[in-house]
Formats: C-alpha cells, sequence, structure tokens
C-alpha cells in the first residue's frame, strides 16, 4: 500500500489562494464528528468506507470522509445560517480505499442558502474550470447532467407514488432503472396479496378508505410500530390498489426512454427536451427553463457549451443531489477519474436541518476537487 | 510450527460440536482447568487447540492465526467481505443450522416482500427526512443483500445482543438476525418477508487460506481431515455381513443395481464370505433379498469409520491453497 501523504503541493495553495480571492471563506472543520450524523446522511455504501474510533463515553466517532457534511453543519450550527455565504477548504479526507491510502487531500467550496440557484450553479461550474487550470494546460471535459429533469418527467406522467418514489431512488442505478422501466410496461400482473380487500377499496373515497384501515389496525392494538404509524401503514396499503390498476402506456415508457437516452451538448438537449416534452404533451417546462437558464449563464462566465457533454441519465454516486450534476474529466486520459465533482444538494442540507430542529430551507451546490488526480493531470505527479 | 485447531468454547454450537469431534477421533484434552484455553488432541503432536467463541474463530481464521476451525457460515461472511479470498469451506457439518433473515414488525400488513420494503425505505426517507434504521450485527450480509435488492435508504445500527427487541423498543424499525424456529421474533411481533431469508447458515468446517502452512501444518490437516472424512463416509453406510453358495457376480450386479450396496473387500471369498456396505435406508430391503437368494444368516453393523486411498477433504484444502 502506498504510504499515505498529507503534505500540500505548491499548486495546492495556489487553489486555495485563488478561492481566497474569488470570496470564498477557508472553512476548517474539525477532523473527527459524529458518526451518527455521517451514516445516517451518506448511507450504508459510503459508510462502510468509514474510519471509525470512539469517544471517553462511547459515542461512536468518524474522521471525516469529505468536507461538505462538516462545512454544512458548521454553517448551519453557526449566527449566519439563514445567510447566503461562500465557503472553501482543503486538507486530508479519509476514507477505505482498496489497495490505496486511506488518507488524502480534497479541495473544494460550497455556495450555501443562495435562493438564485441557477446563478450559484453557473458560478461553481466557471471557478471549478478556472481553479483546474492551476493544475493542468491539457483539456478538460465538462459533463453535465440535472437529476430535476428525470424528477420532473416522472412527476409530469402522473405515475402512482409508489412507482415515482421507485424511479427517482433507481435514477442513479441503470440496471435497476432499465428493469423498473421494463416492468413499467407490463401491464399489471398478478395482484397484492390482499387483492379482495384492495379491490373493494379501490375508487372509494380515499379520506375514509384511511380511516377504515387506520381503525383495523388499532382494533389489532397497533399503534406507532417500527417508526411507521398507523396512518402511515394504511396509506401505503391503499396506495398498492393504485399500482394494482395497471401499467404505463407504451408510448409514455418511449418517452421516458427518449428523454434518459438524451446525450449531447448542453444547448441541443434543452431543445430536444422541449420537443420532446410537447410532442408528448408532458408539462416540464419549469425544469427545462432552469436548464435554459443555467446554460445562458455559463455562456455569459464564458464557458464554452459546445464542447460540453450533457446526459439525463448522469448521475453520481450519491443520493442526496437534486438538480445540476457535473464533473470535469481529464481529455488527455492521463488521470483516469474525475478531476473534480460535484452538484446541487438541496436534500442533504434538509436531512441535516431536519437533524438539527431547524426550520429552514439551505439551497446548496458545491464540487470538490482531486487535488492528487488534478497533480496526475497536469503532469505533475 | 504446529497446526492451531480451533473449536468453539461456548454457545449453541459447543455440544453438536463435541459430538462432532468425538465421533472424528479428535476429542481435545483440555489443558490444565476449564480456564485454560489451549488443549491437545491425544495421537496428534503438532496441533494445538484453541478454544474461541464462533465468532472469533472466523476472525481468526480470516487473520491466519488459526488453522482450521469450526465455525458458522453466517459468521464466515461477517468477518470478512470476501471471505472465498480468505477462507474455504471443507465441509458443512449439518449442525447449528439457522437462518438470517430479515424481520420486520407485524403490523406493517402492506410488507410482504423485499420491494414492498424498499417502497417503504424510500417513502420514509422523504417523510421524515432520515433513513429507515436496520438493526444487526450482520453488517457485511446486511449491507450485500439489500445492495442486491437495490435498497439505498436505510441504516444500520449495530447490535450486539437481543436484536428483536430492538424494533419494540424503538432503536430501529427493522432488523436482520438469525433465527431457527422463528419463535423469538413472533415472541416479538416480528415477521420475516417472503423473499426475505438472506443465508441458511449450518457450522462448516474451515481452512483459513492466509496461515502459514508448512509441510508439518500440511501433514497434521491430512491426518486430521483423513478421520473427518472417514467418519463421514461411515456414517453414510451399514456393513452387512453374510455367507451363501448362491453369491455370485449376477446376484451382486443385481445389490448394486437395486439397493446401491459397494463391496469394499470385492467379491464372495471361495467360502462365500461376503461384506457389503449399504445406505441405511435399504437394509431391510437388501438382508430380505438376498435370503430369499439363500442367505440363512444377515448380520448388520454400525461402522466407526471407512477409511478409503482418497482424502477429499484434504484435496479440497490443497486445491484452494494453490490457488492464489
Amino acid at each position: 500500500m502506498p504510504t499515505a501523504t498529507t503534505s500540500l503541493s505548491a499548486l495546492d495553495i495556489s487553489l486555495a489562494a485563488l478561492l481566497a480571492e474569488a470570496g470564498f471563506v477557508r472553512a476548517e472543520p474539525p477532523l473527527l464528528m459524529p458518526a451518527d450524523l455521517v451514516r445516517d446522511l451518506v448511507g450504508e455504501a459510503l459508510a462502510r468506507r468509514l474510519y471509525l474510533t470512539t469517544d471517553a463515553d462511547g459515542a461512536e466517532l468518524c474522521l471525516r470522509p469529505d468536507y461538505t457534511i462538516p462545512v454544512v453543519q458548521a454553517h448551519l450550527e453557526g449566527p449566519n445560517a439563514r445567510e447566503a455565504a461562500a465557503y472553501s477548504y482543503l486538507g486530508p479526507v479519509f476514507r477505505h480505499r482498496a489497495g490505496m491510502a486511506g488518507e488524502f487531500n480534497q479541495a473544494g467550496i460550497e455556495l450555501l442558502g443562495r435562493t438564485d440557484r441557477e446563478a450559484a450553479d453557473a458560478e461553481v461550474i466557471a471557478i471549478a474550470l478556472k481553479a483546474a487550470r492551476v493544475y493542468t494546460d491539457g483539456p478538460l471535459q465538462l459533463v453535465l447532467g440535472d437529476v430535476g429533469i428525470f424528477l420532473s418527467l416522472i412527476n409530469a406522467l402522473g405515475l402512482p407514488a409508489v412507482w415515482r418514489r421507485r424511479l427517482a431512488k433507481d435514477f442513479r442505478r441503470s440496471g435497476m432503472l432499465a428493469d423498473d422501466l421494463r416492468r413499467l410496461a407490463e401491464p399489471a400482473a398478478q395482484g397484492p396479496t390482499h387483492a379482495g380487500l384492495l379491490a373493494a377499496l379501490e375508487g372509494s373515497d380515499p379520506k375514509a378508505a384511511r380511516e377504515l384501515v387506520t381503525d383495523l389496525l388499532s382494533i389489532a392494538g397497533i399503534t406507532t410500530v417500527g417508526g411507521r404509524s398507523a396512518a402511515d401503514i394504511a396509506e401505503r396499503f391503499l396506495e398498492q390498489a393504485a399500482l394494482g390498476s395497471g401499467g404505463l402506456a407504451a408510448d409514455k415508457v418511449a418517452v421516458v426512454e427518449q428523454v434518459l437516452g438524451l446525450d449531447t451538448d448542453p444547448v441541443s438537449a434543452e431543445a430536444q427536451l422541449r420537443e420532446i416534452a410537447s410532442r408528448a404533451g408532458l408539462d416540464m417546462t419549469a425544469a427545462i427553463n432552469r436548464l435554459a437558464e443555467r446554460n445562458a449563464l455559463l455562456v455569459a462566465a464564458g464557458v464554452d457549451l459546445s464542447a460540453a457533454k450533457f446526459s439525463t441519465r448522469f448521475g453520481r454516486d450519491v443520493d442526496y443531489y437534486t438538480g445540476l450534476v457535473f464533473e470535469i474529466h481529464d481529455g488527455s486520459g492521463r488521470a483516469g477519474k474525475p478531476l473534480v465533482g460535484g452538484g446541487r444538494y438541496d436534500r442533504l442540507t434538509d436531512m441535516m436541518t431536519a437533524k438539527l430542529g431547524l426550520d429552514l430551507k439551505v439551497p446548496a451546490v458545491g464540487c470538490a476537487f482531486w487535488v492528487e488526480r488534478l497533480a496526475v493531470a497536469g503532469g505533475r505527479a | 510450527m504446529t497446526l492451531v485447531f480451533a473449536i468453539p468454547s461456548k454457545g449453541r454450537i459447543l455440544e453438536a460440536a463435541q459430538g462432532f469431534l468425538d465421533r472424528s477421533g479428535l476429542k481435545p484434552v483440555q489443558g490444565r482447568g476449564v480456564r485454560d484455553y489451549r488443549g491437545t488432541i491425544p495421537g496428534l503432536d503438532h496441533v494445538e487447540v484453541a478454544f474461541l467463541s464462533a465468532s472469533d474463530i472466523a476472525r481468526e481464521l480470516v487473520a491466519g492465526n488459526v488453522h482450521l476451525g469450526l465455525t458458522g457460515l453466517d459468521l464466515m461472511h461477517e468477518a470478512t467481505p470476501e471471505p472465498e479470498d480468505r477462507l474455504v469451506s471443507l465441509t458443512p457439518l449439518g449442525f447449528s443450522r439457522a437462518d438470517v433473515v430479515v424481520a420486520v414488525p407485524q403490523a406493517w400488513i402492506d410488507v410482504r416482500t423485499m420491494a414492498d420494503l424498499d417502497d417503504v425505505a424510500s417513502q420514509y426517507r422523504a417523510r421524515h427526512r432520515t433513513r429507515m434504521r436496520v438493526a444487526t450485527k450482520y453488517l457485511n450480509l446486511t449491507r450485500s443483500f439489500f445492495d442486491r435488492h437495490g435498497i439505498a435508504d436505510y441504516r444500520i445500527v449495530e447490535s450486539a445482543g437481543a436484536t428483536e427487541g430492538a424494533p419494540a423498543a424503538g432503536a430501529a424499525e427493522l432488523i436482520v438476525d438469525i433465527t431457527t424456529t422463528g419463535a423469538t421474533l413472533a415472541a416479538n411481533a416480528l415477521k420475516v418477508l417472503d423473499d426475505g431469508v438472506i443465508m441458511k447458515s449450518e457450522a462448516h468446517l474451515v481452512a483459513s487460506r492466509t496461515a502459514q502452512w508448512s509441510d508439518r501444518a500440511l501433514a497434521s490437516a491430512a491426518d486430521m481431515l483423513d478421520r473427518i472424512a472417514s467418519e463421514a463416509r461411515a456414517r453414510k453406510v451399514k456393513e452387512v455381513r453374510t455367507r451363501f453358495r448362491a453369491a455370485d457376480d449376477g446376484v451382486l450386479a443385481e445389490a448394486r443395481e437395486r439397493f446401491g450396496v459397494e463391496t469394499p473387500f470385492g467379491g464372495p471369498t471361495s467360502s462365500g464370505m461376503l461384506t457389503l456396505h449399504c445406505p441405511p435406508k435399504a437394509i431391510f430391503a437388501l438382508s430380505r433379498f438376498l435370503r430369499e437368494k439363500g442367505a440363512e444368516t444377515v448380520s448388520v453393523m454400525e461402522l466407526d469409520y471407512v477409511f478409503g486411498k482418497d482424502n477429499p477433504l484434504y484435496e479440497r484444502l490443497a486445491a484452494s491453497l494453490a490457488r492464489s
């Protein structure tokens, strides 16, 4: 295993200087943080890569696996949680990585509390491209996606809640998503187990039906069990009746596949999406307008969008992104993995404000720089 | 260097393991007292016995501190995310059978399958802005099983004991736990999902691929595995002896065909003495058949060991160690 090195290079220092000059406040969160918070925010896929330890009272702690969570936490707990803020960071993060050092340096930026979302998105991308230039003069490939487009599509299709949740969840997992779409196209095959009762309830007044099932559960002495209330259970039980009433029409499935198949530059993507939506009679205007506004702001900031790629399928491997997602790749292929990765993560701040008991909506967008890969791309490592 | 053989020192697996070792001629002698956690096996000079808990055995096998051990399939998978890289199961042992299962509150009448659970997990996260909690001690098994079913909106709460009480105590929404009869789950108002059996576990004889296998350790292993295989082979047959003049190749061929008998020492001797190995369930039919053919007396015996030319368990070990 290669030995860990946390020493920062001269280029890393230049990157930090560039970010400071651009108005980002350097954040210095602690190395140790509550493991419980991190597990809940990132899920088990990343939780297994945490370095864990315990304090004298037995509380579980972890070494920070990234900067985003502690930077956002410090902001939300600070006095200016309701105001817009721009943070940068540079330093070591810790994750188990097979065959590689578990300790490595990361830099990054976070724009928090900006309600002009598209402007904030465009700023992050523009500065990410500029900062990558600190390390390399070689070709850089910008790859973009927008989770919001897919979410707006499944809302516009008028799918049952069960299917909306499933598609949104499987979006990042192409194998599962393909499987879902195949099943959506099939006419409803076998009914759920309580088919008789569900059929009797189907089409009846939803409120009355929910009350009936809630009553049945409370007769059995069941109130809140395992974190789900009797009303929760009743509601989903009835949703299954909706699921039993048929599949998605073949032409609608074709629309989903068209949208997901989109792979072009961001400006053409915008035009093609409008065309697909209008032909299918689906209202996706708000999401497409956001893409258009972001594109215009990127062009205004001097980003060459004709060389950028946009794919509706493109998603990053954490599930708290809600809108823009992007990566910058080494066009020369010297560094095999992304040099920069980021996106809009309003869902993460939502989960954190809920945990902290704050009644706040904090829009958030940011990105992380893999400084060791950037050095490789620049031929300096 | 001696071979270290780890056997369970406590728990459900202990009694069955002792029976297995007695039958296989590997009965250990503990050191000076019950508090001594090291022992020996009479007649096997280069074998050291370590008395450990079944989960410690799995961990020590992974670490390579123990060469051979008796432990559960579930614990093998829990001790390392890649059991096949570090361990090799030489044979299942048929005892300590139990299932590792996903169990949810019985009140969840809308949840019967993992697909339902997947949906509930997404819904739970959307509603509570936090992930559904799964109490378990099986981190690796839970993660890989949930991953296979595409479930991402959950988190594990580690639980060392009395996992089945976690949902009622409000410490988790559901559990992954081991169960034999399901009675404990039912008593805690939990139900197993229709497709929620993660693993059918039982005790296995396991070898470490990471331990130092000296020639001497391999020779000791060959000796031990020969005893174990011979005992297992002996349990699958009974010995049938008889003597009669009409015992010829034709009768033997028919007996092989109809009852699955073997003739370990060849056909009848010149005086007509015949020794057969017969599966236990065919014993009475075989004895009737032999008397119909002219035998006056047929005796049937249990066997302690049947040693053969080959040593199949050792061959499995050697093949696994040769693989890089």
